[in-house]
């Protein structure tokens, strides 16, 4: 639960995410779910002119297990306390395997 | 020197400044009460209905929408019901064919869509669906059809390729098996 | 109709849509209006063109053989003798749980609005009776809510949904009764989708006297069902001199440039003259970034009487359209249309055209709205938070820890940046729980109590099933295959426990390839990277370990409580056990190995930045024993610190790299402060020991070249200045002091000028000023004669180049200097 715990704390904020078919989306992250989807709202298709679907688009709803990266603004992230809450999966993970 | 504990780097659950003075059983920590009455106020936190699957797909019910799928297909409709695995139910459901700047249109009518399928889902503004880029333009299915077929294959032998010389350096294709477009 | 609702028709079957069109882009909108009219005629006259069963019937079930029956219990595992089938066969009772879980939602429902029967939806109710209720009650396009940013669905029940809907003939009926007199009435109910001609058409019958004063309604509110049998024929005939231009033509009109004057004779969108002061001045008109209503015949904003509209308990604001910010006049009359000036008028048109036609496309696409209640969409809620729920683990006993355990980052990270009202000793908060009670207590606790009641009990009741829920999934054994409920084939072969390999890297065949990997762990010294590391990673979970137990530190023992004493013992003996235990991992009392090139491994672990964070954290942790030690191991330390080890001036080089001023600043920001608070309480004999350390054990001048070298240094002058003012030390001490402090001054004395970041332009100096005052001020006078002497040029230098800074740079720079200057009782105002 660790990158949902993380993304949570991303809603609002303006993120960029790079699917793994290359299409690059810049919009507000208006939600994520257990599964990583993600809800972005007012998007931005970089490079619209290959994906002329997209050019009608504002909403969008992307599937998690598309993404390959999201980019995102560092100074949103406490790199202390995720540091601490991947120790602190990994040690769940730990005791969980035990 | 400065003491600059002003700019200290803030840390997690760290209520007292570094280099206070403390002893061994730390200060300011009241006892803490762990059972939840009924007026315990938490962090004001979002609540965690935000953050499910059914509030993204909440407002784009009843909405006009283009469904990009694993597979590429580009489908245009009017989502009706979903879950919790984002399986869709689509109704007026046409099919957009993509080739060079060509398109086409081929209705379908209503989609049950499994999950897993779903590459995203975008609601369409009304108000700009008639816009389409300048440099596309509409034209037969057979011709998109063909001219798609060209393009699939071509790109196919190309991905072959790099995944032949991706996987001699030890990487697996990202998507194997599938074509994701 | 079919069963959901459905547009059933094939895509053959379809209105002439033009070659290989979807719905979407017919060249006629109103089509779609003609086939829902069309499927409504259907179903009316079914009487006519039903297909008999007799008709068709080919007799083929006559010719079954009854006889072959006999072997059904063979096939099908009848008869007396065989055992109890078991529940593999039990379809009911897993159909049964989903069915309570219905007549739950069903009762809660009618439980929510006392007037709606809680029958099945198939019965007809008595909404039957009342007419002009279901068919005026708006249909939801679903874009209500088009730009509302804090959109949250409420999760009332639509009586639509249960089968309020009239009988299809009755309604037929009263439609034809009211449609054959023109009331006010008929008016509501021919509200459904008019083309604009029919509007019109309306609006030229009923004169301008039937202008009603009733608040607008949003046009995507009133669009009607579409399954109302609506026929043409019906329609108030249209009046001549009115061609059908759908929307997409008027626009393609303007588009092409169409003279919009041509237009006005034949103006679709706008109503007939109403009596408006003729020469309203344009800025007195509202903005036209205004709901779409205002531009509606008034006709259309006739609403039926609030109490004809149970369902929709707040209109949702009607929204404007998006991005359009051109300010444009509201028009309510064409005679204003001609005081526009041509291009607000185009663009107004233009404006008109463009809503017309975006909320034609609402409506085509309202028709199936509804399909997923409300109810559904709460229903899938509650499934993913109890997932999410029973993830994060226990409810039932606000188990924190659970809670902190998965979504830690979040709980923290919004406690850190929330907002400063919240407790910040609150236990972390609890996961779906908090929220539901907290939302209970919100509704109810105001105001309008009774219209929130029945939120209320849903949260509770909600938060109940919650509770429910994860009981019954902690007593379920867990599963350890992979098996999602409901899915349908094959899942996902990769999770996150056995994630699908992206990498594949063979090994080479060579034996060398091989040996490395089998390099005995032997060999490695306590300061390698690997072992630092280590140490690292476990002083990390030491300290959460501790911070967890402060947060459930007991409270102090009553002592007439043997059983709170008790507890609050061991609370105190595991707190020290791991004390002990973050001890040994920062393994500060390795010894001490002289003349190596391996760094002690707590110098090693505060190369690390992570090393470095961890500073402030520890001494929260540790005694003044401790602290003290950790400094001494610096101090001792010093020259193979990272921080004055890799920051020797460079020729050449104005400044150290990036990553080293990176890691000084760093150094400077976590783990100075720490030492520098223990200084600062530290006894006289403890500093005067630190500064012979200092003297016996590093290269002076070497640290003193820099910033991290020179704020120890500074730390421990400044200190010993205080405790002498102070009249704490004590004769023999301050002797010794003395001694200590005449070393290090002739050590420095040859570099006094080195000192300083090379070029007077390269940045901070300040600390090298603290640390010349900090110098200055224990110095003797002949010492500070000396070191005036040492450091003279630097200051002239200071002084000459802050006369080319701006004024507020300037004042830092020479504010710098004269804090040395000062110490020494000078001024650089002196210097003129």
């Amino acid at each position: 639960m660790l990158f949902f715990s993380f993304f949570k704390t991303l809603t609002n904020q303006t993120v960029t995410i790079e699917l793994k078919n290359d299409i690059r989306i810049r919009g507000t992250l208006k939600s994520v779910d257990q599964y990583l989807n993600i809800k972005l709202d007012d998007v931005d298709v970089l490079d619209l002119d290959k994906y002329p679907h997209l050019s009608s688009v504002k909403n969008m709803f992307i599937r998690g297990s598309v993404v390959r990266y999201v980019m995102l603004p560092r100074s949103e992230v406490d790199i202390g306390l995720l540091e601490d809450a991947t120790r602190r999966e990994a040690a769940n993970q730990a005791g969980k395997a035990r | 020197m400065p003491a600059p504990e002003s700019n200290m780097e803030r840390l997690p659950m760290n209520e007292n400044p570094a280099g206070a003075h403390h002893g061994n059983a730390p200060q300011g920590f009241p006892p803490q009460n762990n059972t939840l009455g009924p007026m315990s106020q938490g962090p004001p936190q979002l609540p965690p209905q935000m953050f499910t699957t059914a509030a993204q797909l909440l407002d784009l019910t009843d909405k006009k929408l283009v469904l990009v799928l694993r597979d590429g297909r580009k489908l245009i409709g009017v989502l009706r019901s979903w879950d919790q695995f984002a399986n869709l139910v689509l109704q007026d459901t046409i099919e957009r064919l993509y080739a060079g700047n060509l398109y086409a249109d081929i209705p379908r009518g209503i989609f049950l869509v499994r999950g897993e399928n779903v590459l995203l889902l975008g609601e369409i503004d009304l108000d700009k669906e008639d816009d389409i880029p300048p440099h596309i333009q509409r034209a037969s299915f057979q011709e998109v059809f063909e001219l798609k077929k060209k393009e699939d294959g071509a790109r196919k032998v190309g991905d072959k390729k790099r995944h032949g010389k991706l996987q001699t350096l030890g990487f697996e294709p990202e998507h194997s098996g599938e074509i994701l477009f | 109709m079919s069963f959901f609702g459905f547009n059933t028709t094939l895509p053959r079957d379809r209105a002439p849509a033009g070659e290989q069109r979807g719905i979407f882009d017919t060249p006629d909108p109103f089509a779609e209006v003609a086939r829902a009219r069309l499927a409504a005629n259907f179903r009316d006259d079914k009487d006519d063109d039903v297909i008999d069963f007799e008709d068709t019937y080919d007799g083929l079930g006559d010719q079954l053989d009854d006889d072959q029956d006999a072997f059904n219990d063979d096939t099908f595992g009848g008869g007396f003798d065989t055992g109890p089938v078991g529940k593999d066969f039990d379809f009911f009772g897993k159909t049964a749980q989903v069915a309570d879980v219905i007549g739950e939602e069903q009762i809660r429902y009618s439980l929510q609005k006392p007037g709606a029967p809680a029958t099945a939806p198939s019965q007809p109710t008595a909404d039957a009776a009342l007419p002009d209720t279901a068919d005026q009650k708006p249909k939801r396009s679903g874009y209500e809510k088009y730009n509302d940013p804090g959109y949250i669905p409420d999760l009332q029940a639509k009586s639509s949904v249960w089968g309020m809907s009239k009988k299809p003939e009755q309604q037929f009926q009263q439609q034809l009764q009211q449609l054959q007199q023109p009331t006010p009435q008929m008016v509501a109910q021919a509200k459904k989708m008019l083309s604009l001609e029919e509007v019109e058409a309306q609006l030229r019958r009923q004169g301008p006297s039937s202008l009603p004063a009733q608040i607008p309604l949003s046009l995507p509110q009133s669009m009607p069902e579409p399954t109302q049998p609506l026929q043409r024929a019906q329609m108030p005939p249209l009046p001549e001199g009115f061609p059908q231009l759908p929307p997409e033509i008027l626009q393609a009109q303007f588009a092409k440039g169409v003279p919009p004057a041509l237009l006005q004779h034949q103006p679709p969108m706008v109503p007939e003259p109403y009596p408006l002061p003729p020469n309203l001045p344009i800025h007195m008109l509202q903005n036209a970034n205004l709901p779409p209503q205002h531009m509606v015949p008034p006709q259309r904003q006739a609403m039926p009487p609030a109490a004809q509209r149970p369902q929709q308990q707040q209109p949702p604001l009607p929204q404007a359209p998006r991005g359009n910010n051109v300010q444009l006049p509201v028009i309510t009359n064409s005679q204003q249309l001609m005081h526009l000036t041509e291009e607000q008028r185009v663009a107004y048109l233009m404006e008109d055209a463009k809503r017309a036609k975006r909320n034609h496309k609402i409506f085509l696409l309202s028709r199936g709205n509804g399909l997923m209640t409300p109810q559904d969409k709460n229903f899938i809620t509650r499934i993913q938070l109890q997932q999410l729920v029973a993830a994060a683990g226990n409810v039932a006993d606000s188990d924190a820890e659970a809670v902190l355990a998965e979504d830690f980052y979040y709980q923290v990270y919004s406690q850190i940046r929330g907002a400063p009202r919240q407790h910040p000793h609150q236990p972390l908060g609890h996961f779906a729980q908090t929220y539901l009670l907290q939302t209970g207590n919100r509704l109810g606790g105001h105001g309008s109590r009774r219209q929130f009641q029945s939120a209320d009990n849903h949260m509770q009741r909600m938060q109940q099933q919650v509770q429910r829920a994860v009981e019954a999934a902690k007593q379920k054994p867990k599963n350890k295959q992979l098996i999602i409920e409901g899915s349908l084939g094959k899942i996902s072969f990769s999770n996150a426990k056995t994630p699908k390999p992206m990498l594949n890297i063979k090994r080479p065949e060579s034996s060398e390839g091989a040996k490395t990997v089998k390099k005995p762990h032997t060999d490695l010294s306590v300061s390698d990277r690997k072992s630092v590391l280590t140490n690292l990673e476990s002083v990390y979970s030491t300290l959460m370990d501790m911070e967890d137990m402060e947060r459930t530190m007991p409270p102090p023992p009553d002592e007439n409580d043997p059983e709170a004493i008790q507890k609050h013992m061991e609370w105190r003996q595991k707190i020290r056990s791991l004390n002990q235990k973050l001890w040994r991992n920062l393994k500060v009392m390795e010894p001490i190995v002289p003349n190596t090139n391996t760094p002690h491994p707590f110098i090693a672990f505060l190369a690390y930045p992570k090393g470095k964070k961890a500073i402030p954290r520890i001494f929260r942790h540790i005694d003044q024993e401790q602290r003290v030690t950790i400094l001494t191991m610096i101090v001792v330390h010093l020259d193979s610190l990272d921080v004055v080890r890799r920051a020797q001036p460079v020729p050449g080089e104005t400044q150290p790299s990036l990553a080293v001023r990176e890691a000084i600043e760093l150094f400077s920001q976590a783990v100075m402060p720490s030492l520098l608070g223990y200084v600062n309480e530290a006894p006289f004999n403890i500093i005067i020991g630190l500064l012979g350390l200092v003297i016996a054990q590093t290269h002076v001048q070497m640290i003193s070249r820099t910033r991290i070298g020179l704020g120890i240094l500074t730390m421990l002058l400044s200190r010993a200045e205080i405790v002498k003012e102070a009249g704490q030390a004590t004769e023999r001490d301050w002797q010794q002091w003395v001694e200590k402090f005449n070393v290090l001054f002739d050590t420095l004395e040859p570099t006094f000028a080195d000192i300083f970041p090379s070029a007077i332009n390269a940045g901070d100096d300040m600390y090298v000023w603290q640390f010349l005052a900090a110098v200055g001020i224990g110095a003797s006078p002949e010492q500070q004669q000396r070191l005036v002497i040492a450091v003279k040029d630097r200051v002239m230098e200071t002084v000459t180049y802050s006369k080319t800074l701006p004024a507020d740079m300037a004042s830092a720079r020479l504010g710098n200097v004269n804090l040395f200057m000062r110490a020494i009782g000078l001024d650089v105002e002196l210097l003129g």
